[in-house]
């Protein structure tokens, strides 16, 4: 009988040292997708603009489910230490309630970081970037921030164009439409700026002579964060879930052991 | 020997003929990397290529000339019979489709101190390098619609078109043409793509996603089967208990009566 007992201890340690993990990872995901949601590097409205904003929606997501599996690792700790049937019932019923949402919330944020390649940027940069005309106001206010987020890229990254400047010479746009090739074969945020935040040597920009425009591309600086937070999201979800499927596992089987 | 000789006289001969076999040359592209760009070409000034037709105490001047490609088949004259150089401008040639046009006027470049190329690389002297090395056509935007400007106009060039280029020298004191270069060789703006025809299909699925889905559906899966058996074997558990319940309470209800049956 001791030892029975002994082994049940054992079981319920080990239970309640998986809630223990499992709250904790709760709340460093719902820490770390609220730093995704901040959007710290102003990459959201291309996302907007693109429709394709769903690693932000995965993101949200894992916010609520963060803090769910916080709470719920709490019930589960008290209703295996008072093995207590209907606790557990209750636990292991939201448990798979919030499993099913964060796998949603990953297999979402791995699926859409699929789709941010170069070239969906590209044809959206070319599309709205600088673009007056708008059907409504949505439009014109997606377009105006695009603009803005564009503007920001170029000039805090000193860089231009998501291949390069050859971008806008080899394409047609919004902005090749607005701005004449001979004052702007690109926009002059490419420019090499001074300490005023106007060009070094306007020619020279223009003309593309190396030291007086930015030469690469942005694109690096656009999915290096996106896919940290991509990656972030979906990957450490996928861990969090590992971890708790084994101790939903173990819960299940214990809760059929209890005898009332 | 008398090869040498030979030899010695072409060079000669050559060097005399010089200025009539050189033509305007594109801007080096080390250092003028958007070039020609859409409706732009950057031109080298013509550094030493009228030297030998130069008097010292007379004034000159530099006239560049512009036709398109196609323009050789009208006309290709940039003089009249008495050798003053044309007046023609952008509008009146319709762009250098009907024959050249005058594009620029400037002053001899300077052949004995040409500038260093290496100090573009200092901000306070580059504008200075770039204005004496090199000559953009089509870079003014603005003149063509300015009805008050008399000067010689440079509008923009035409997207995807073949242009050549001539330099003249001019005497100033009788504008007379004293020499000219040959007409370049043809060269071709740029030509745009449209933003519509980019291909924005990410190709295949990552094989992050396909582990991320696969796992987590099995996952899933196990959990709720395992949800289901622990169910189903409590409601069998119930069910049984309820009926060894029922059996025990029948057979105490029978041994009761026997009980007091033998008490009594």
């Amino acid at each position: 009988m001791a030892k029975d007992d002994n082994s049940v201890r054992i079981f319920q340690g080990l239970l309640v040292l998986g809630n223990v993990v499992i709250g904790m990872c709760g709340i460093a995901l719902t820490a770390e997708c609220i730093f995704f949601v901040s959007d710290p590097h102003g990459l959201y409205p291309l996302l907007e603009a693109a429709e394709n904003d769903d690693i932000y929606a995965a993101a949200w997501i894992g916010v609520f489910v963060g803090f769910a599996l916080f709470s719920l690792s709490v019930l589960g700790i008290i209703g295996v230490i008072k093995s207590n049937k209907t606790l557990l019932l209750v636990y292991i019923i939201l448990m798979l309630i919030i499993y099913a949402f964060e796998m949603a919330s990953c297999i979402t944020a791995a699926t859409h970081r699929d789709f941010l390649t170069p070239n969906p940027f590209l044809k959206q940069m070319l599309e709205r970037y600088q673009k007056l005309e708008a059907d409504n106001n949505n439009d014109k206010r997606m377009s105006e921030e695009v603009t803005k987020t564009w503007n920001n890229l170029m000039l805090q990254n000193q860089c231009c164009g998501v291949h390069g400047p050859s971008d806008w010479q080899k394409y047609a746009s919004a902005f090749r439409s607005m701005y004449s090739d001979a004052d702007y074969p690109w926009p002059h945020q490419c420019c090499v700026m001074d300490a005023r935040g106007s060009p070094v040597n306007l020619d020279g920009c223009k003309l593309g002579v190396p030291g007086y425009y930015n030469s690469n591309g942005c694109y690096d600086a656009i999915s290096g964060p996106m896919n940290r937070q991509a990656w972030g999201v979906a990957w450490f979800g996928f861990a969090i879930l590992c971890w708790t499927f084994w101790v939903l596992l173990g819960t299940m089987f214990y809760w059929s052991r209890i005898e009332y | 020997m008398r090869g040498n000789w030979v030899v010695l006289a072409f060079c000669s001969l050559g060097q005399l003929y010089a200025d009539q076999s050189l033509k305007p040359q594109i801007a080096a592209s080390q250092l003028a990397t958007n070039n020609p760009s859409l409706t732009t070409v950057a031109l080298e000034k013509p550094f030493c290529m009228f030297d030998s037709s130069l008097s010292p105490n007379k004034s000159y001047t530099i006239y560049l000339y512009a036709m398109m490609e196609s323009a050789i088949a009208i006309s290709s004259l940039v003089t009249d019979n008495r050798s003053k150089p044309l007046n023609s401008t952008f509008q009146q040639t319709n762009g250098g489709q009907l024959g050249p046009y005058r594009a620029a006027l400037f002053n001899v470049p300077n052949c004995a101190s040409p500038p260093n190329l290496a100090d573009v690389g200092d901000i306070n002297k580059v504008s200075d390098v770039l204005k004496q090395y090199l000559f953009r056509v089509g870079d003014d935007g603005t003149r063509l619609y300015d009805p008050n400007f008399l000067g010689v106009c440079n509008p923009p060039l035409a997207p995807d078109s073949m242009y050549r280029f001539k330099y003249m020298l001019v005497d100033n004191a009788d504008s007379i043409m004293k020499d000219q270069t040959l007409w370049s060789d043809p060269i071709k703006t740029r030509r745009v793509k449209l933003p519509t025809k980019i291909d924005t299909w990410p190709g295949r699925r990552s094989g992050s996603m396909i582990v991320i889905t696969s796992i987590l559906s099995a996952f899933v899966f196990l959990l709720l089967s395992g949800f289901l058996a622990c169910v189903s074997s409590a409601v069998k558990g119930l069910e049984d208990s309820s009926e060894a319940t029922r059996h025990m309470s029948q057979t105490i209800q029978q041994s009761e009566p026997r009980l007091q049956v033998s008490s009594e």
